[in-house]
């Protein structure tokens, strides 16, 4: 029997697509794929400053960014296209963009409700589609979506966000199905109150209600989520597949 | 469909077969002509995308999904072509014409729509190309 060896991770030269790449736990996510020696590409719909702030914060060239808009389903096909013809090759999707726009549901504008479900729910939709095919015909590939503790747990105020991260849980049940009999992992990662710039308005609102609700006491790190991320990508999760992984601090369980 | 010839689906049928291969990882003398991809090759409905998508970069060609379907329907209305699940007289006449390589005995009356991709062949796929390459020729 081999020693066991915890060192290499298999993503070396691989080639990851990761959305919302200048967003707090996204910007982690690409950072630690860059890390772990991958070639990626995110996308960013407004935000070139920070885009470019991360493509320069990363090991020069392993990392660029492409100004793609997911709910455009066209974009993320010749996203993925351009990939695939410059490295040949595409091991890893994380499905990490996505927005929110919390209000009681009576308070919910039109535009509240089809903003979060397009880009959070069709956007994974284009760009899982888009990248499925070459997954396909290379037998290999890892998709990992970003869901949310609210996909599962009701939360006030978040009927368009839980029911846009509800749709990702069964998302990926159902394309895990679909995709493995050619060897492609399809998990979400559903994080608690994470440090970002995305949940301050909460954290900062109910602080206190937040920390005595969850398990460790304290909010998640961005880095927490792409360990997680990295995991799921990474050989040592070969074996898994169809699964919502909770990095919550035990958020859900209480 | 008449203005494809026997020669221009020999002249790229080697391609054609060898990325059938590829795609569904079997033994090249294994993909004849007429050998339908469901029954005789084992080809599933997941295979059917990765086919599409290899002759697309294999011949640079754009081949919408669900396109040879589209295609066998003709200029038949949806109700025309078939009625609760089962193709209908007109539908079956139209299919027979459109897909002249299979062999007619396969055609098999009541014959399901979701029955009908079990008919495709390995020249059906060579003559999707072909229309397609025809239809907007490579820049």
């Amino acid at each position: 029997m081999s020693t066991p060896s915890l060192t290499d991770s298999g993503l070396a030269d691989g080639a990851a697509i990761v959305t919302g790449g200048s967003g707090g736990i996204g910007r982690a996510i690409v950072q630690i794929l860059a890390a772990a020696g991958m070639n990626v590409v995110f996308t960013y719909r407004g935000n070139a400053r920070a885009a470019g702030e991360l493509v320069a914060a990363c090991p020069a060239g392993k990392v660029t960014s492409e100004a793609v808009d997911i709910r455009d389903s066209a974009a993320c096909a010749a996203l993925a296209e351009k990939v695939f013809d410059r490295f040949e090759r595409i091991d890893l999707l994380v499905n990490n963009a996505g927005v929110i726009r919390d209000n009681p549901l009576a308070a919910l504008q039109d535009d509240d409700i089809k903003t979060v479900i397009d880009t959070n729910v069709i956007g994974t939709f284009n760009m899982a589609r888009a990248v499925a095919p070459f997954m396909v015909s290379k037998r290999r590939g890892r998709i990992v979506n970003i869901s949310s503790v609210a996909g599962e747990k009701g939360g006030r105020g978040q009927t368009n966000y839980a029911a846009s991260k509800g749709a990702i849980n069964a998302f990926t049940r159902s394309l895990a199905v679909e995709l493995a009999p050619r060897n492609i992992t399809v998990n979400a990662v559903a994080p608690g109150v994470i440090e970002t710039e995305m949940s301050r308005t909460v954290r900062e609102l109910a602080a206190d209600q937040i920390n005595s609700r969850i398990l460790l006491r304290r909010v998640g790190q961005p880095e927490e989520i792409a360990h997680a991320v990295w995991f799921l990508a990474s050989r040592y999760a070969s074996y898994i597949t169809g699964q919502v992984l909770h990095v919550d601090g035990g958020f859900k369980m209480e | 469909m008449s203005n494809i010839t026997k020669e221009e689906i020999q002249a790229i049928y080697p391609k054609v077969a060898a990325t059938i291969a590829d795609a569904l990882a079997c033994d090249e003398d294994k993909v004849k002509p007429d050998a339908s991809l469901i029954n005789d090759l084992g080809a599933e409905s997941i295979d059917f995308l990765d086919i599409v998508f290899r002759l697309e970069r294999a011949f640079k060609v754009k081949i919408p999904r669900g396109k040879l379907v589209e295609d066998a329907r003709g200029s038949l209305t949806e109700a025309q072509f078939e009625s609760g699940g089962v193709v209908t007289e007109a539908g079956v006449a139209r299919l027979k014409e459109f897909l002249n390589e299979v062999p007619a005995d396969r055609f098999k009356t009541p014959l399901k729509t979701a029955e009908i991709p079990r008919l495709f062949t390995v020249e059906t796929f060579a003559k999707m190309v072909l229309r397609q390459q025809k239809a907007a020729p490579p820049a």
